[in-house]
């Protein structure tokens, strides 16, 4: 093959590849442009690919003049951050456990985590709703965290083993040699160094905390609990057509996964990959 | 829900390795512990420190175990109790659930929505994997291949999979508009459709409007995890097949095909029980209409469970659902199993 064809071969699969990414991102980019139109603009046909003139009322009417919407998204937050903690204390001791301590049945543990993501979510909610009714528990956000985790923990535990995996031996026989027991050996040595594969699993743990809309709609009755996924879901019923103003509230609870996409993306695709390959 | 799984399920030499490993450990800490002279004192000391040794790796495993059959195992054996009683509010503030036998079971084989909803789901699951799944593979291919920026694009597709499903939800919803929709201005400028089609309104489309949500959603979690399993396969395979002369359609249909046969088992099944499994997205776009023709067994779960208040039904959903799960997990156990045979 000739130099000239194989450059040629390369631009092609450049663009074929851009042209894909192009129609799988556009979605997002239209809520972005879309909240950012004025009505007029908004209906207009033909639409307008980049808005003619940017209008940032949405966002005013929505988070500035009205709070409702920041106060869903301080639940969130706080349902988000709590499932990411609770995840990663649960699953960072039983994954290394998992990964390498002397264990009998390891193989039981791993289908069990395998088996409990199978479960569907309104499996779940029915049981705990009964459950957290009777201890008194429902309509709160404690009670989505605790729902939240029985779906991140398996999927966390699973991740962060081939992380612990790959750690090089010598390091926990060089702490035992030093005087570590199991425990002190796995928090000042075995943690600190698996940083990456903790992150991956917390920024994870954080967008499904942060995405969860069935625990939060069975599990709180309560609007002044509920999360930005179900503003969200309220507003849609009852603004119907005001869908620049939908379109500004869905970019806002978009921005945390634009966020970790930015920064850790590198992580989470990885991660993902590890999680689902190097059993 | 996101999930996660092993594409081989079956632990591989790496996991083996790493048994063998552990012994390797605990010798060698036994054997570099500090010398106790064998007084009264240093043998419980000694026998301590061994029963430390045998217990304290099983003490890793306790909170998370625990969380679990508290809040997972618990629920789920509460729930298979409550198919086969009478719970409502009524009967849930008394605490007194009459045992109800096949009752539940009964109500909801013979509700004609129950049976519709099944047929629903089924082609909302097939539908969408199909799709997904071809178009995952293909956008796998491509992103297998080296070209500037290619990592960049692999990484920005995955954006579709990691937006709340109930933003992805209110996008399309946006995009599906009759009339100052995106989807159908694009489909008239193109030619491909004369009027508007009213995707979320009309019984009949309306499905689709929906699977084609759940396909972009769907297409990065089937592309990364395809991705990986051609990652996987050995350049030299290629090499070897480019000596014999063997064309790209030979080395795809003769090579890539046969390896990726396992991975895509796999990615097909968590596919299966992912989809069949979705609930917010549709509750979101349709609410499960027009007049039911979205309404999945999800969706008819909760409505019977939360809206209509009969706990117990609405828990023989799921155990329906459930069993529904395990005859295609199981067929997939079947199929992969046979596959490490051959």
């Amino acid at each position: 093959m000739t130099t000239t064809q194989k450059s040629l071969r390369t631009a092609f699969l450049t663009a074929l590849g851009l042209f894909c990414t192009v129609i799988m991102i556009f979605p997002l980019y239209w809520v972005i442009v879309s909240s950012l139109k004025n009505t007029a603009e908004l209906f207009r046909t033909p639409p307008t690919l980049f808005p003619l003139q940017i209008d940032w009322t949405p966002y005013i009417t929505n988070f500035v003049q009205n709070q409702d919407m920041l106060h869903y998204m301080a639940n969130s937050l706080y349902i988000a951050l709590g499932t990411t903690i609770l995840t990663l204390v649960l699953a960072a001791p039983i994954a290394y456990a998992l990964a390498r301590l002397p264990i009998r049945g390891k193989n039981i543990f791993l289908l069990a985590f395998l088996i409990a993501q199978m479960f569907p979510s309104i499996m779940l909610a029915l049981p705990l709703f009964v459950m957290f009714t009777r201890i008194g528990l429902v309509n709160s956000q404690p009670a989505v965290i605790l729902a939240v985790t029985t779906r991140t923990l398996p999927f966390a535990a699973l991740i962060l083993r081939p992380f612990f995996l790959t750690l090089p031996r010598e390091l926990e026989d060089a702490a035992f040699i030093d005087g570590c027991n199991l425990w002190s050996a796995f928090y000042r040595i075995i943690l600190p160094l698996s940083r990456p594969g903790m992150l991956t699993v917390a920024a994870l743990t954080f967008l499904m905390g942060w995405s969860d809309f069935l625990f939060p709609l069975t599990l709180i009755s309560d609007d002044s609990k509920r999360p930005l996924t179900l503003g969200l879901y309220k507003f849609i019923s009852e603004y119907g057509s005001r869908w620049n103003d939908l379109m500004a509230v869905s970019t806002v609870a978009a921005i945390p996964i634009i966020l970790v996409f930015i920064f850790a993306q590198k992580y989470i695709t990885s991660g993902l990959v590890a999680g689902a390959v190097k059993e | 829900m996101k999930t996660s799984a092993p594409v081989k399920t079956t632990s591989t030499s790496h996991s083996r390795a790493s048994w063998k490993g552990e012994y390797r450990l605990l010798s060698t800490t036994t054997t570099t512990s500090p010398q106790i002279p064998k007084t009264s004192i240093g043998r419980t000391q000694n026998k301590q420190r061994w029963i430390g040794k045998r217990i304290g790796p099983y003490l890793f495993l306790l909170p998370a175990t625990l969380f679990l059959a508290v809040f997972l195992l618990y629920p789920i054996c509460t729930m298979l109790l409550f198919s086969f009683e009478q719970v409502n509010i009524g009967t849930l503030l008394t605490g007194d659930l009459p045992f109800v036998g096949l009752d539940n079971y009964h109500t909801v084989l013979t509700d004609q929505l129950f049976r519709s909803s099944v047929g629903i789901s089924l082609l909302f699951t097939i539908g969408s994997l199909v799709f997904q799944f071809c178009i995952g593979f293909l956008l796998a291919l491509l992103f297998n291949r080296r070209f500037p920026l290619v990592g960049t694009m692999r990484g920005s597709v995955m954006i579709a999979w990691m937006l709340p499903i109930v933003v992805s939800g209110t996008i399309f919803k946006w995009m599906f508009q009759s009339d100052s929709g995106i989807i159908n201005y694009a489909l008239q400028s193109l030619g491909l459709a004369h009027t508007s089609i009213h995707w979320l309104s009309d019984p009949k489309i309306t499905l689709w409007g929906v699977i084609i949500a759940n396909i972009w959603i769907g297409i990065p979690f089937n592309m990364s995890l395809l991705l990986a399993g051609l990652q996987s396969i050995s350049a030299s395979l290629y090499e070897a097949a480019l000596v014999d002369g063997a064309n790209a359609f030979n080395r795809f249909w003769s090579i890539t095909l046969p390896l990726m046969r396992s991975t895509s088992l796999t990615v097909l099944m968590l596919g299966f029980i992912y989809t069949l499994n979705v609930f917010d997205l549709i509750y979101v776009m349709t609410g499960g209409g027009p007049v039911n023709a979205t309404e999945v067994m999800p969706l008819y779960a909760y409505n019977i469970a939360f809206e209509q208040f009969d706990l117990g039904s609405g828990s023989a959903v799921a155990v329906l659902m459930f069993l529904l799960l395990l005859v295609v997990s199981t067929l997939y156990l079947f199929l992969i199993r046979r596959e490490e045979v051959s």
